[in-house]
């Protein structure tokens, strides 16, 4: 796949060496019980970067994110750091965190409906958010909730303050989340599938229009999505996460034109193209394994195409094949000469 | 071979608006002719609210047409729940999207693979051990997942299970509702490989209804596009993949993801078109970029053209006649 992105920076050409990332995750883990299903994750999201998360249900790719934000149950423990610039965000008050939630980290979830208050207008939930994270009440207030309406792209935005969630559409409803993620002006914006439940139309929408405030806003995006293809139309660069750990990382031009982890290959095997008559797809055999019964090495060791019994002594680590690409297989550097995956 | 033929087939539903609301008159399907033949699948593929699953639920005689109608192996679809419908049923199966919520959380796999052959009355009861793990097998299942229940199993092994329960009856027809948007990716290439593979060796005839034109291409033979109730546009995929007629199928591809997207897309503005407020004309010219007076006027007829592949649009229509003209 020669998807060459010229009018893109990577994210080594943004994130100059030595520049703090605006969030940096140290060892972060989360277990239920004992059993990990974030097992020491680390991960650095510079200013103005977007990261896309891509991986499979149980992958732990939206584990990961609640748990930074404070949003797990207790019965969930998590270890490690979350560093907000030099603030480790893990362990903090709630008070502090929900400052920081709607604050410097906007949010948005894949299912707006559920997400927002149904016997609240749309209008007095942004609002809210605006009172909470920037102490605007009254006409101000509304003045500022009708300009992100607006931003969003909200037709006839004075009139749409006044309604109840249900009597918007889906895709309209996505815009009120996304209205109220940007109320507190964050700094990183965290999407969870945002586009997911939506008509393809409408996710285009959305995904241009995510794609368009973080460049005139300046803020970091963590995408996360089943998706690769969404991913790599917004996001600089991608992280596959599998069973709780990333198996690899590299801007989104090498890691396509290069996969370098048999996952990520499976991946982009399975997901299905504009065919034009019937054809099988390449899918990935067995399932993600429970975190009850991780295999001792490598945990896609036993779904790999390509495993040796190299693969089940010990976990790999992240290793770096170039600069901006790591892969977290022995035999990452043999993979290309394996099989290349072919253009789409 | 033609098995089913919906002959344009009219659907029109009564909502009303609140409690003392006035009731309004909703066409959920406007109009729609398609032929499913054995082996062979149809894609029908559209935004929410285009009508593509109730034209699956009038083609599986579920529900009855207001007007047009429906022929299964040259004869009229009986009415619903009647004796002569229940024996149709066993050889149309309709699977769709939630797999947890299409099975009974309190009977175990096997137990639900065997209902459909005792309602049919297929076989002998003490057969009906040996047909379940040959259905299970059949599907990529181990006989021990008989006796799980399906909240012991995958997303994609209860959507294996659900195949295996449709197929039980022996089926010519498999109607298919977004069987795999709940999907991972991985597991959702293993269930569309699977009906590659059922198709192939049962002979079924699919419809497949999506609202993913990549997976309707790697299963379909034949793709329709529906807007409002109506096929705007229908034919082999290649042809429509590679050089869309109809605006709106152009703006459905626009859409589709792709990595290898350069620049900003041509975007559809506007929000899939409420049913109740169908606009005049072409129903797709408030979100058109290219109309013309003529198309808030005169709805267009789903025309032939030189390539084989239907299409309803003014435009179409002028540039095919003069390509035809120069040639």
């Amino acid at each position: 796949m020669k998807g060459s992105r010229g009018d893109r920076l990577s994210s080594a050409d943004r994130d100059p060496a030595g520049a703090t990332p605006l969030l940096e995750l140290r060892g972060l883990t989360v277990s239920v019980g004992h059993l990990p299903v974030v097992a020491g994750l680390n991960l650095k999201i510079a200013r103005g970067e977007a990261v896309g998360i891509v991986g499979e249900s149980g992958s732990g790719k939206s584990v990961t994110w609640l748990a930074v934000l404070g949003l797990l149950p207790g019965s969930l423990a998590v270890e490690g750091e979350a560093l907000l610039e030099a603030e480790n965000i893990i362990g903090a008050s709630e008070q502090r965190l929900s400052q920081v939630r709607g604050g410097r980290v906007g949010l948005i979830f894949q299912d707006p409906i559920s997400s927002l208050n149904p016997v609240q207008r749309v209008g007095a939930q942004v609002i809210e958010a605006l009172r909470l994270h920037r102490g605007l009440r009254g006409y101000a207030a509304r003045t500022e909730a009708r300009r992100l309406f607006e931003l969003v792209g909200i037709p006839d935005a004075e009139r749409r303050l006044d309604r109840y969630p249900h009597e918007l559409s889906g895709g309209q409803n996505q815009r009120v989340m996304i209205a109220m993620a940007l109320a507190g002006e964050p700094e990183l914006l965290v999407a969870d599938e945002p586009t997911t439940a939506l008509d393809v139309t409408i996710q285009a929408q959305i995904l241009a229009l995510i794609e368009r405030l973080r460049r005139e806003m300046n803020m970091s995006l963590v995408l996360i999505s089943h998706d690769l293809s969404v991913v790599a139309e917004v996001c600089d660069r991608i992280v596959v996460m599998y069973a709780g750990q990333i198996m690899e990382t590299g801007s989104t031009r090498s890691l396509f034109a290069s996969p370098s982890h048999p996952y990520t290959k499976g991946l982009l095997g399975a997901a299905p193209v504009l065919a034009q008559k019937p054809q099988r797809l390449a899918s990935i055999r067995g399932h993600v394994p429970e975190p009850w019964n991780m295999p001792p090495g490598c945990p896609f060791e036993p779904r790999c195409p390509y495993a040796m019994p190299a693969c089940s002594a010990a976990r790999p680590l992240l290793s770096n094949l170039a600069p901006d690409h790591q892969s977290a297989c022995i035999r990452a550097g043999e993979l290309p000469a394996l099989a290349r995956h072919g253009p789409t | 071979m033609t098995l089913l033929r919906l002959h344009k087939v009219k659907r029109t539903y009564s909502t009303r608006q609140g409690l003392f609301g006035e009731t309004e008159q909703v066409s959920a399907v406007n109009g729609v002719s398609l032929s499913l033949e054995r082996g062979r699948t149809v894609g029908l593929v559209g935004e929410s609210g285009c009508g593509k699953s109730t034209t699956g639920r009038l083609a599986l005689g579920i529900e009855l047409p207001d007007s047009g109608d429906v022929t299964f192996d040259g004869t009229r679809l009986p009415h619903p729940n009647t004796k002569a419908w229940k024996a149709l049923r066993r050889r149309m199966q309709l699977i769709f999207q939630d797999p947890l919520g299409a099975l009974d959380r309190r009977l175990t796999i096997g137990a639900q693979i065997k209902e459909p052959l005792a309602i049919h009355k297929i076989g002998s009861p003490a057969d009906h051990e040996g047909q379940v793990h040959r259905l299970l097998a059949a599907v990529g299942m181990r006989p021990d997942q008989a006796a799980s229940y399906p909240h012991e199993l995958s997303g994609g092994q209860r959507q294996r299970a659900i195949l295996a329960r449709a197929l039980a009856t022996s089926p010519d027809i498999l109607v298919c509702d977004e069987p795999v948007s709940a999907l991972d990716v991985s597991i959702q290439a293993q269930v569309v490989n699977l009906l590659l593979d059922l198709q192939k060796e049962f002979g079924l005839a699919m419809l497949f209804i999506s609202h993913d034109l990549k997976l309707v291409g790697c299963l379909a033979h034949e793709v329709a596009v529906m807007y409002l109730g109506l096929i705007v546009e229908q034919g082999e995929p290649a042809t429509l993949y590679n050089e869309p007629a109809h605006p709106y199928t152009k703006a459905l591809l626009a859409a589709v993801p792709d990595s290898t997207r350069r620049g900003p897309r041509p975007l559809l503005s506007g929000e899939p078109p409420n049913p109740a407020a169908r606009p005049t004309g072409c129903a797709f010219h408030p979100r058109c970029p290219i109309a013309v007076p003529k198309c808030s006027q005169v709805e267009p007829a789903l025309l032939p053209r030189a390539d084989g592949r239907l299409v309803a649009c003014h435009l179409a229509h002028v540039e095919s006649a003069a390509g035809e003209k120069v040639s």
